[in-house]
C-alpha cells in the first residue's frame, strides 16, 4: 500500500485556515450573494457562475441542497413536472415518467449532481453560516448581507456576544424557501410588503412561482419558495420543477440587472 | 340584441364559434359576434396602468376581504402585463370577481356599454367573491355584469367534486402520489382540465349571462335547467349535459317570449 504523506497536524490546520481565509477575503466582495443552497439557489448560482460571475452561496446548514434530497414525507424520490425534466437532462440525472408530465428521480442523485454542477461552475459556499441582515446603500439598494456562524446564532445572545460581519455584493438572491428571510428583513424596515402564503390551489403554484421570480427591490431578487411568500402564491406540494426553473429565471434577471448597471 | 363573445385564451378545448352558433340558434333575433382577447384594443401605453388595476384585484387570503389600499408589487404588475399581452399562459392567481368585472369594463368599447349589448368574456382566470356571512371568499364559475366573466378554470375548480375525491386526493399527496390518477377512479363525474365537454358546458353559462341581461336573474332553481347555479360538479354535469330538458318550463317560456316579441 502506498503510504500517506508525512504531514503534521499543524500543516493540516494551516492549510484549512489559510485556504478558508483566502477564499473568505476574496468573497468579501462579490458579484452575487445567494442566501440559501436549496435547488433554486444552486441553479441560480450555477448559471451565474457559468457566465463568469463571482458567486457566493450562504447556507445555514452544514449540508447543501436544502429539501432537494427528500421528495416528501421523508421519502427520497423527487418529482418534477414537465418541462423541468430539461434540467435533469442537463445535469445527467436519470428519471422515469410516472404519468404524462410527471417525472421522478432519486433525490440523492439529483441533489448531488446539482451541487456538483454549481461547484464545477465556480460557485463558492459559506455553509454553517446564517444570514442576519442586509447591507443597504444608494437609496435603499441592497448591496450586501450581514452573516454570522450558525452555532453562534443558535446560542442565546446573552452568552455569545459575537458580532456578525458584512459581505458586499452587487446583487442578492433570496432563495431561503418559505421563510423569505432576506425579503422579511426589508419588510421589517418598511421597504417591501410581503403577501404571505395564499391558502388555495396548490396545482397551479409552480407556474406562478416561475412567473413571479424577479427583482423585488433594487439589488434583491427573490427565487424559489420565497417567491410564494413574497407574492402570496399558494403553498406548493412536494415537487421541485418550479424551484429549478425559478433559479434559472433568477440568474437571467440578475445577469440583465447587472449588465444594465454597467451600462448606466 | 347584440352579443359579443371574447376569449382571453380561456382553454384550448373552448370553441367560442360553436357557442356563438348555439346562442344564435336559441336567440333568433340576436346578433352574435366573436372577438379575440378583450385586451386587443388596449393601447400599448395603457397596458401598464391596466396591469396595475388587475393586480389590485388579486385575493391574497381567502379569509380577508380585499382592501382597496393593497398596493401590488412590481412583479405582480409585470405578470399581469404579460397576461394582457398574451405572453404567458400561466394562471393560478385568484381575483376578486366583482372588482375584476369593474376593471374589464374599462376595456369594453364605450359605445357598447349600454342596453342592447351583452359582453361575455371567457377567461382562464379564477375568481372568487366575498361572503360576509362566513367571512371568506368563495370560488365562482362566473360573475354576471357588464361584461359577464365566465371562467373555464372556475368551471373545473369552483363546483366541488365528490367528498370522497378530496379525501383520496389528500391521501395521495401525503404519499407523494400524483392525484391525476384519481380521474379514472371517478370516471366522468367532474369536469377537468383538457375536458372535451367544456364547450357544451360553457353554452349553458353563456345563456346564464344572457338571462342576466334579459331578466336581471341569471339563475334557476330547477336542477335540470341549464341556468341552475351548480355548487357541486355532479349538479353541473347534470344541468349542462344530462338533464332531460335544456331549460325548465318557466325559462323555456321566457325564451320563447323573447324570440317572439
Amino acid at each position: 500500500m502506498e503510504k500517506f504523506s508525512a504531514v503534521g497536524e499543524k500543516e493540516i490546520t494551516r492549510a484549512i485556515v489559510s485556504g478558508f481565509a483566502k477564499q473568505f477575503q476574496e468573497y468579501v466582495e462579490s458579484d452575487c450573494v445567494i442566501v440559501g443552497a436549496g435547488p433554486s439557489g444552486l441553479m441560480a448560482g450555477r448559471d451565474l457562475a457559468r457566465q463568469g460571475l463571482k458567486v457566493l452561496i450562504v447556507e445555514r446548514n452544514n449540508y447543501l441542497g436544502g429539501g432537494f434530497w427528500i421528495g416528501g414525507y421523508l421519502m427520497n424520490k423527487v418529482t418534477v413536472r414537465h418541462p423541468a425534466e430539461r434540467v435533469l437532462d442537463e445535469l445527467g440525472v436519470p428519471y422515469e415518467e410516472v404519468s404524462p408530465g410527471l417525472l421522478m428521480a432519486d433525490g440523492p442523485h439529483a441533489c448531488s449532481k446539482l451541487i456538483a454542477a454549481a461547484c464545477d461552475a465556480g460557485v463558492k459556499f459559506a455553509n454553517m453560516t446564517v444570514f442576519e441582515d442586509v447591507v443597504l446603500r444608494e437609496d435603499s439598494r441592497v448591496s450586501g448581507v450581514v452573516i454570522n456562524w450558525t452555532p453562534v446564532a443558535a446560542l442565546p445572545r446573552e452568552i455569545t456576544c459575537v458580532d456578525p460581519v458584512a459581505m458586499e455584493t452587487r446583487m442578492v438572491i433570496d432563495a431561503t424557501g418559505h421563510d423569505a428571510q432576506v425579503v422579511r428583513k426589508l419588510e421589517e424596515r418598511g421597504l417591501v410588503k410581503t403577501k404571505g402564503f395564499g391558502a388555495m390551489w396548490v396545482e397551479r403554484s409552480e407556474d406562478l412561482v416561475v412567473e413571479h421570480t424577479g427583482e423585488v427591490h433594487p439589488g434583491l431578487i427573490v427565487a424559489g419558495m420565497a417567491v410564494s411568500t413574497t407574492y402570496g402564491l399558494p403553498r406548493m406540494g412536494p415537487t421541485f420543477g418550479a424551484m429549478l426553473l425559478s433559479g434559472e429565471v433568477a440568474a437571467k434577471v440578475a445577469l440583465g440587472k447587472l449588465a444594465s448597471r454597467l451600462t448606466g | 340584441m347584440n352579443i359579443v363573445i371574447y376569449d382571453e385564451g380561456a382553454a384550448e378545448e373552448l370553441n367560442t364559434s360553436e357557442i356563438a352558433q348555439y346562442l344564435e340558434e336559441r336567440l333568433a333575433k340576436a346578433g352574435v359576434e366573436v372577438r379575440g382577447s378583450p385586451f386587443d384594443r388596449v393601447p400599448a401605453d395603457a397596458v401598464g396602468n391596466l396591469a396595475g388595476e388587475i393586480a389590485r384585484t388579486k385575493v391574497d387570503r381567502i379569509d380577508r376581504n380585499l382592501s382597496p389600499k393593497t398596493e401590488p408589487l412590481a412583479a405582480e404588475i409585470e405578470y399581469e402585463k404579460r397576461r394582457i399581452l398574451g405572453r404567458t399562459q400561466a394562471f393560478g392567481v385568484i381575483y376578486d370577481g366583482f372588482d375584476l368585472v369593474r376593471v374589464f369594463s374599462t376595456v369594453m368599447p364605450g359605445e357598447e356599454l349600454r342596453a342592447g349589448f351583452i359582453h361575455i368574456v371567457f377567461t382562464n382566470r379564477l375568481f372568487a367573491t366575498w361572503d360576509d356571512r362566513n367571512r371568506r371568499y368563495h370560488l365562482r364559475t362566473s360573475v354576471y355584469g357588464r361584461p359577464s366573466l365566465i371562467s373555464t378554470t372556475g368551471l373545473v375548480e369552483a363546483p366541488a367534486r365528490p367528498r370522497e375525491y378530496y379525501r383520496l386526493k389528500q391521501q395521495y399527496e401525503r404519499l407523494g402520489r400524483d392525484p391525476a390518477g384519481l380521474k379514472e377512479k371517478f370516471g366522468n363525474g367532474f369536469l377537468d382540465y383538457d375536458d372535451a365537454r367544456l364547450t357544451e358546458v360553457a353554452k349553458g353559462y353563456a345563456m346564464q349571462a344572457v338571462f342576466y341581461h334579459l331578466t336581471g336573474d341569471p339563475f334557476c332553481e330547477d336542477r335540470g335547467c341549464r341556468l341552475y347555479n351548480a355548487h357541486w360538479q355532479e349538479e353541473l354535469i347534470f344541468a349542462q349535459l344530462k338533464g332531460s330538458y335544456e331549460f325548465c318550463p318557466k325559462h323555456a317560456e321566457l325564451l320563447k317570449k323573447f324570440i317572439n316579441d
